[in-house]
């Protein structure tokens, strides 16, 4: 597993309405689903709620296989729990708790579906710019977002090391000789990157490397769009 | 309401501004960590080869490795994340509807249970510093089940009486099945964690000992004031 593939697992390219508008927006959309799935008493009303959400999502052109890609994985847990709340509660109940859950996904999967990885990344480092005023760094914030993104492909590849290892000597059954050396590899890998981050003059709190007040006009955002970013070059 | 709370769950940790490099890059990697255990098939334990997933695992481990403030920015960046849209929850999914599904109390009660078996880490290892031996271990294991069940199981259930409107002996119930899974998990983290002490002694347990671990302890003590009040 290397490179950044994963990322990309959601997100449709298009030119439609819902890919252009602003993400507070879609965010407020997911924000009111959510809300409103406290509100709906009546599992017509929440039926009719999923199908505009339906409508949305395939207006998005994402199309119909994505729509069931994303339902799919809750749908086991959401028959069980239907089942048996129609046991215990009868069947309209039933249907409300269900149907509400399914509009949440479906309006969270048109927001993930329609808004490229790296825009979610800078709306979530955007998210530390009020808190400037408390001490919150926006850049170190971003930062450490792109550094956990590189890191996730050097952890997974630490796993399949280790089980291959663990494998040549037996010890496949044996979850310490599985999972201890993944730490020990990942906790030198940490220093390792704070070591290269030390030595770059990055990440360093009293240090601040925007010298110029003119400096801080830059959107601090621009940093997740280079995931292999300032830690990735001097690391093994 | 819960929205919320995977935004803030990040927005304290930008706060503490003495975090150098290599707590950043602990944090980062510790969190990346948490992600690719949540992505690898399960791990077969023991004759039978019952398999356990590692996550909750990872994320116990974080709070024994880091202690209070950087377990808890470095879980919360990770849900956070997933929240945001990256496919880094179990069975790769992600997104805010994760919110909305049975298993949201899980995901947010991961954050509570790093920071609060951080916290209780420091303390043990504070009160056993002259003799690291079967104490230190058993102490340890003991701060990661309550950390978990207050935090994780608690939570969980609490999620499942939200979102699925299952009532609380129900959920009860159905969280029930994790209990033995957890106690494996739990034994294993703290024995993992013991020989990264060993390995990286400057990792907390030195901060602990030189008083440097004083300071974050304290300004996570209002987020962790809960832990010491509830049991």
């Amino acid at each position: 597993m290397s490179g950044h593939g994963f990322l990309l697992a959601n997100y449709v390219p298009g030119t439609s309405p819902l890919h252009r508008a602003p993400l507070w927006l879609k965010f407020l959309l997911v924000l009111g689903c959510g809300m409103a799935s406290f509100l709906i008493v009546d599992w017509a009303a929440a039926a009719a709620a999923l199908a505009v959400m339906c409508a949305l999502f395939l207006i998005s052109g994402a199309g119909l296989r994505r729509l069931v890609r994303a339902v799919r994985p809750v749908l086991p847990v959401l028959a069980m729990i239907g089942l048996f709340q129609w046991w215990q509660l009868g069947g309209p109940t039933a249907a409300r708790i269900v149907l509400n859950v399914l509009v949440c996904i479906v309006a969270a999967s048109i927001l993930t579906a329609t808004t490229p990885v790296q825009r979610l990344l800078d709306g979530v480092a955007s998210l530390a710019r009020p808190f400037r005023r408390f001490g919150a760094d926006p850049e170190r914030f971003a930062l450490t977002i792109a550094i956990m993104l590189r890191s996730i492909p050097f952890i997974a590849g630490a796993y399949s090391d280790v089980r291959d290892s663990a494998r040549a000597r037996g010890l496949e059954r044996n979850p310490r000789a599985l999972i201890l050396p993944v730490f020990i590899t990942t906790v030198a890998f940490a220093r390792q990157t704070g070591d290269a981050l030390a030595a770059r003059g990055l990440g360093e709190a009293e240090t601040d490397t925007q010298s110029g007040p003119g400096a801080k006009t830059q959107p601090e955002a621009e940093k997740p769009t280079q995931p292999a970013g300032p830690g990735g070059h001097a690391l093994p | 309401m819960t929205k919320t709370d995977g935004t803030l769950a990040a927005t304290p940790a930008r706060q503490r501004s003495h975090w150098n490099a290599t707590d950043l890059g602990l944090i980062a990697v510790f969190a990346a960590l948490v992600a690719g255990s949540a992505l690898i098939a399960a791990i077969p334990v023991g004759g039978m080869g019952v398999p356990i997933t590692v996550q909750t695992l990872a994320v116990i481990l974080t709070g024994l490795a880091l202690g209070p403030g950087r377990a808890f920015a470095a879980v919360g960046l990770y849900v956070l994340l997933g929240l945001a849209g990256l496919p880094i929850f179990s069975g790769g999914r992600s997104g805010l509807g994760v919110l909305a599904g049975p298993s949201a109390g899980y995901i947010i009660g991961f954050v509570g249970a790093a920071a609060a078996v951080g916290w209780l880490t420091v303390v043990v290892l504070r009160r056993t510093a002259g003799r690291p031996g079967k104490l230190r271990a058993v102490l340890l294991f003991a701060a990661a089940m309550l950390s978990s069940i207050i935090f994780v199981h608690g939570l969980g259930i609490l999620g499942m009486m939200v979102n699925a409107k299952l009532d609380f002996s129900k959920a009860f119930l159905a969280d029930l099945v994790f209990y033995p899974g957890d106690v494996i998990k739990n034994a294993l983290a703290v024995t993992v964690a013991l020989a990264l002490h060993k390995a990286f002694p400057d990792l907390l347990i030195r901060r602990v000992r030189t008083g440097a671990a004083v300071a974050p302890a304290a300004a996570t003590h209002t987020a962790d004031a809960k832990v010491d009040h509830r049991p």
